[in-house]
């Protein structure tokens, strides 16, 4: 028996090395031609448009791109939208279709095994970064000045602070971002109206005032919490946390705050400014003005309560309060119910809102070196994503096809509907599902130049967003820490479960299964003992020996 | 390819260090070449499509890039796993991976079996063949599914079990929240969903006993539990204890993503496993070369679980693997 | 024949048990089939409890109208087909031999195949060689590389032992040679065992959305679980990350995911009732006197 084992072993380890060897041959040439490609670099540029405005190019090109299927929208070849690229660039697109569900892990697989289109879209900051130290993709920063369009908006829109904060190590980034001329705090908390106007209740502009309305709606109607939370509180927390001059929910990051007076970085959940928030939401949760399912219970689960009068606030985006609507046209009848987004609430730290103007964006793998059509692929990007004309094809269509321009207006073509949009609910032809346009691998919604983003929104949309830029104020971005490989490793290693701890607590405490008079002392210091210390320290070392890099 | 090579070198290898066996082996083969024969195809199956990409292992050793060599750039040797070695946290998963796995293995495995064998004892074929189409619908119901429908039932405020639970106690439980309650929770839906699939092995099985072992018994006067008890129960045990071995080798691989769909930060206490903390680890580093020696540790348990439950098996029942 | 009282009660006993285990498995069937026949209203109002309310077939009529669903359930059923038979056929190969106790070397290839339940090179090393052998976006990286699934081969041979030997040697002595017995002795006899194999490995393949997903890249090769797959888990992931990108939070609405999660299990659920008939007691003697 034992003899039989041993020489199993030795079988499994000689195939294995052998198949080591066999593979170690094939992967090896990869840096080399980077170098010679960007010599040749602007020398390609068309000087009747310097501004690529409009790009066309006189050979046929094509282009492989990666493509995330959305399910509203299944892909199809037969779209206009890939006629009128091609109509206008004479670029074709060679797509891998990938289902949305698992976009992630295709991108990862692909990009890890050489595979990887040329162009990879919808890829948020932050997820380029394990793919950097390979040099599977490229520092796009190398190439901004092939790409005027985005290189103007970054000028214009002064959006050269945000787009520090992708920088890595060596200074420059790999991730080209999609980018907004104006601010939009779209997730916010939308409110059951006509019952608020009903009982005289104001519209709540701060945390307080909340939880004054909650408390008269819970002595009106004492069957009911008036508060029950979707996205299991993330979005909620999210949008609190600043005002509380802390991060949580969605934006909890790895604990660390960048605190600007001192221009340090500090671990912000042992801070009394937490402490603060996490005792507002548990006085909610206390006095029966929120649902404790919120933080457990799903979508679904939430937005029924909402649209059948059994809770009245819920997060919301815009997108989700038209969807909100129409299902209590529903439920409740056309005129039963007014429901409407008020601001983020306002906090001890004032009427702030943090986020920043960068967006899902383009990465490029260093396969396009390989392209000849190189540099006319850097100018088909920079059109396609940046430019206005670009833009417009992706967000409206062709015009007189899908839509029309009213009074310098975007207007559907009548038999031409747009659903997301809540526009021409009876025309035939769906812009998304139909055309393809619309399309989230090309478009951000509210994203580009002001007059773009605007005709996406509804006048109340716009209302919003002109009101927010009036009363809030935007927290300016936090510097980037430019760890090298190792910092990071270093770093994840203690945040992450670190900052599964923070969590697990967050929500004991704001439901009261942990009682923050007795066991706050008890937190912070396993907070301390699982590494809070360190990775704080850790932080502000990098921070301070790399931060000059940055101007 | 020389694959065929390969097999017989796997085959004549026990012989390499004995010359006297030599001629018998030869013998062996040239009498058994055609059951040899058969093998050809499969053994070149895993040599090509399970064998070949196992030098990818070697990466829980080198630190691995996403995009750079498949083998990893730099040996790290057990850095690794050293890291997850002195990790608590990792430990604290571990142990749930644990818990979870035994207590799921240990409740639910008996269910398919007591159920074929009930089955087996329906009279009316109709009622029979109907149960069983039924019983194994749940199987086809997606994950995601499956989720929802947990987090419906159980919800305080409208779930019909806290509804029944407050007619009778007068207070609900969020059982969601609890991390009490999660094991219980994944092990109840894992049974309601795979019951039914997996009585489907021993129906097969209990279709191959021969009938006039039944005749015989009865003859002899034995009664139904006697019938169960002597000749249904040791038909099937070979397969039964193939089945546990099987499984006892899976302990450690849970339901990742049903995991991910039920817990939150406040049952990781007992819910959070490697695999779980692997996702969340990854989401923020993407870090192969850590999970690589995370599974390879983990295997390297799943073979030892198995090894050990065989040799108990064979000792016990005579049924092994081997 | 007589029945003694116990065994009376046990038969009650045994009916009530497997009504309710009727009740717990087919409900949320019904649960979801009644919400893909339901009109919205009554489901965002969370009303539906075992029948439709709002009849209507809206879901069914879009979903059927949609070509791309037709192209991935044909993909689908070739997928399976080819699929299941090549596992079969293989698992087969495989398991015979090793029942053979006597045969040498057993112990060792039963190590190195046991050996892969627990090893696998992982996914890059894997994707590297399906991409060599030029399998990517055909069928054959869809149905070969997890062919054999280890866990079935091991329960196929377990049961090719429990065959009596009598009839092979039977058969070996009249001159028949390995593959006659394996074709004409042991497989007729071992129909149950070949009807689960079946079963498990069509349904596997019908379900499998993993393998399609990592090596198919064109719309129009992608089977129905990866399609379904998009509609149930894609809705759920946008929900799930920051969704920072407003655009792409359009819901798949509940009716639909119901919809279209019954469209794809319906027909491989209707395989099994076929398969059934093999597993009936006596199949053995049967197939032996025919």
């Amino acid at each position: 028996m034992s003899r039989k084992f041993k020489i199993l072993i030795v079988t499994i380890l000689v195939l294995s090395l052998l198949t080591t060897l066999f593979a170690g041959c094939s992967s090896k040439n990869s840096s080399e031609t980077q170098q010679k490609e960007t010599q040749q670099a602007a020398q390609n540029t068309n000087s009747s448009d310097p501004e690529n405005k409009h790009f066309y190019s006189e050979k046929p090109l094509e282009f492989t791109m990666l493509y995330s299927e959305h399910p509203a929208y299944p892909y199809k070849e037969d779209w206009l939208l890939w006629k009128a690229i091609k109509d206008m660039t004479n670029v074709s697109l060679k797509l891998t279709v990938v289902p949305m569900s698992d976009y992630d892990q295709k991108r990862s697989l692909l990009i890890s095994t050489g595979e990887a289109p040329e162009i990879i879209p919808k890829t948020y900051p932050g997820q380029e970064v394990p793919f950097i130290p390979s040099g599977a993709i490229l520092p796009i920063s190398d190439y901004i000045d092939e790409m005027p369009n985005f290189s103007r908006q970054i000028k214009e829109w002064n959006l050269q602070d945000d787009l520090n904060t992708l920088k890595q190590k060596d200074g420059k980034f790999y991730v080209l971002p999609g980018l907004h001329e104006i601010f939009v705090q779209d997730y916010s908390l939308a409110i059951r109206l006509d019952i608020f106007e009903k009982n005289n209740i104001p519209v709540p502009n701060s945390w307080d005032e909340l939880y004054d309305a909650l408390k008269k709606l819970k002595e009106i109607y004492p069957n009911i919490i008036p508060f029950s939370d979707r996205w299991q509180g993330k979005s909620l927390l999210n949008v609190a946390a600043p005002t509380f001059g802390v991060q949580a929910g969605w934006g909890a990051g790895n604990g660390m705050y960048y605190y600007r007076d001192k221009d340090e970085f500090g671990f912000y959940p042992i801070t009394d400014d937490y402490k603060n928030m996490l005792s507002y939401f548990n006085k909610l949760v206390k006095e029966g003005l929120m649902d404790p399912e919120s933080f457990t219970q799903n979508d679904d689960q939430a937005i029924q309560k909402f649209v059948t009068g059994k809770s009245f606030v819920i997060s919301t985006n815009s997108q989700e309060l038209v969807n909100l609507r129409n299902k209590m046209k529903e439920t409740m009848g056309e005129d039963a119910f007014k429901v409407v987004k008020i601001l983020p609430p306002a906090g001890p730290k004032g009427a702030v809102v943090a986020g920043g103007r960068l967006e899902n964006g383009i990465m490029i793998s260093k396969n396009a070196l390989k392209n000849p059509n190189f540099h006319e692929m850097l100018k088909f990007i920079d059109w396609l994503w940046y430019s206005e004309e670009g833009q417009t094809l992706t967000k409206w269509g062709v015009e007189g096809v899908t839509y029309k321009k009213v009074d310098g207006k975007f207007e559907l073509m009548p038999d031409v509907t747009a659903g997301f949009l809540g526009l021409n609910p009876n025309g035939t032809k769906d812009l998304r599902k139909d055309f393809g346009f619309g399309n989230g691998v090309f478009i951000l919604m509210y994203g580009g130049p002001k007059e773009l983003a605007y005709s996406y929104m509804s006048d109340e949309d716009r209302k919003f967003a002109e009101e927010l830029d009036k009363t809030r104020e935007l927290l300016p971005p936090a510097p980037p820490v430019l760890f090298d490989e190792v910092q990071r490793e270093q770093a994840n290693m203690i945040s992450q479960p670190l900052m599964d701890y923070v969590e697990q607590m967050t929500l004991k405490f704001i439901l009261g299964q942990a009682s923050l008079e007795k066991d706050w002392d008890n937190y912070v210091q396993q907070c301390r003992a699982k590494g809070a210390d360190k990775l704080t320290q850790l932080t502000n070392e990098v921070y301070k020996s790399t931060k000059d890099m940055l101007k | 390819m020389n694959v065929e090579v390969t097999n017989k070198e796997f085959i004549e290898l026990p012989s390499m260090n004995e010359k006297s066996n030599f001629k018998k082996t030869l013998k062996a083969i040239r009498k058994d070449w055609q059951l040899y024969s058969l093998l050809i195809l499969p053994l070149a199956h895993y040599l090509i499509f399970r064998y070949i990409p196992m030098y990818g292992n070697i990466i829980a050793f080198r630190k691995y890039y996403p995009g750079g060599p498949v083998y990893g750039s730099e040996w790290v040797g057990l850095r690794y796993f050293k890291m997850f070695l002195t990790d608590p946290t990792f430990w604290n998963v571990f142990k749930n991976t644990v818990i979870l796995g035994l207590e799921y293995l240990v409740i639910s495995f008996p269910f398919p079996i007591v159920f074929a064998l009930l089955l087996n004892e329906l009279h009316n074929q109709l009622f029979k063949r109907f149960t069983q189409t039924v019983s194994y619908l749940p199987h086809f119901i997606s994950v995601v599914i499956v989720a929802e429908m947990i987090i419906e039932l159980l919800s305080p405020s409208r779930g019909v079990v806290n509804i029944i639970l407050k007619h009778f106690t007068g207070n609900t439980i969020n059982f969601l929240a609890e991390p009490a309650w999660f094991r219980t929770i994944y092990i109840v839906s894992g049974i309601w969903q795979e019951m039914g699939w997996g009585a489907i092995i021993y129906l097969a099985a209990l279709s191959n006993i021969n009938p006039e072992l039944y005749e015989a018994a009865i003859i002899d006067g034995a009664n139904k539990w006697q019938q169960i008890r002597y000749i249904t129960i040791p038909g099937i045990m070979p397969t039964i204890m193939i089945l546990l071995i099987l499984n006892i080798g899976n302990l450690m691989n849970s339901a990742f993503e049903k995991i991910l769909l039920l817990y939150n930060p406040l049952t990781y206490e007992t819910a959070d496993v490697i695999s779980t903390y692997l996702y969340r680890m990854g989401l923020e580093m993407n870090n192969f070369s850590y999970a690589a020696a995370i599974g390879m540790f983990e295997s390297i348990i799943g073979l030892i679980l198995l090894g050990t439950a065989n040799y108990i098996s064979k000792r016990l029942t005579e049924t092994s693997l081997w | 024949m007589k029945v003694s009282r116990g065994e009376k009660i046990f038969n009650i006993m045994n009916i009530i048990i497997m009504i309710i285990v009727i009740i717990a498995t087919l409900y949320p069937f019904l649960y979801l089939t009644a919400i893909s026949f339901s009109s919205e209203k009554y489901v965002y109002a969370g009303e539906i409890t075992l029948l439709p309310k709002g009849f209507t077939m809206k879901t069914y009529q879009v979903l059927l109208s949609e070509k791309l669903f037709w192209i991935s359930y044909k993909n689908t059923i070739v997928y399976t087909l080819v699929g299941t038979f090549i596992s079969l056929f293989l698992s087969t190969l495989l398991a015979y031999p090793l029942s053979k106790k006597h045969l040498k070397g057993r112990g060792i290839i039963l190590g190195l195949v046991v050996f892969t339940m627990f090893f696998s090179g992982g996914l890059i090393p894997t994707y590297l060689l399906v991409n060599a052998l030029g399998m990517r976006n055909t069928i054959w990286a869809v149905v070969i590389p997890g062919a054999i699934n280890t866990y079935y081969v091991i329960v196929m041979k377990t049961f090719f032992e429990g065959l009596p030997v009598e009839l092979e040697e039977a058969a070996a002595i009249d001159g028949m040679n390995t593959y006659g017995i394996l074709l004409h002795i042991v497989l007729p006899l071992s129909m149950p065992m070949m009807a689960a194999m079946t079963l498990f490995y069509a349904v596997g393949m019908w379900n499998n959305w993993f393998g399609p997903f990592i090596y198919l890249d064109k719309r129009e090769l992608f089977p129905a679980a990866l399609y379904l797959r998009n509609i149930i888990a894609g809705a759920q992931q946008t929900a799930v990350s920051s969704g920072s990108n407003i655009g792409d939070l359009e819901q798949i609405e509940a009716t639909v995911k119901s919809a279209a999660m019954i469209l794809t299990a319906l027909p491989i659920i209707m395989v099994y009732p076929f398969l059934q008939k093999y597993f009936v007691k006596g199949v053995m003697i049967g197939s032996l006197k025919g």
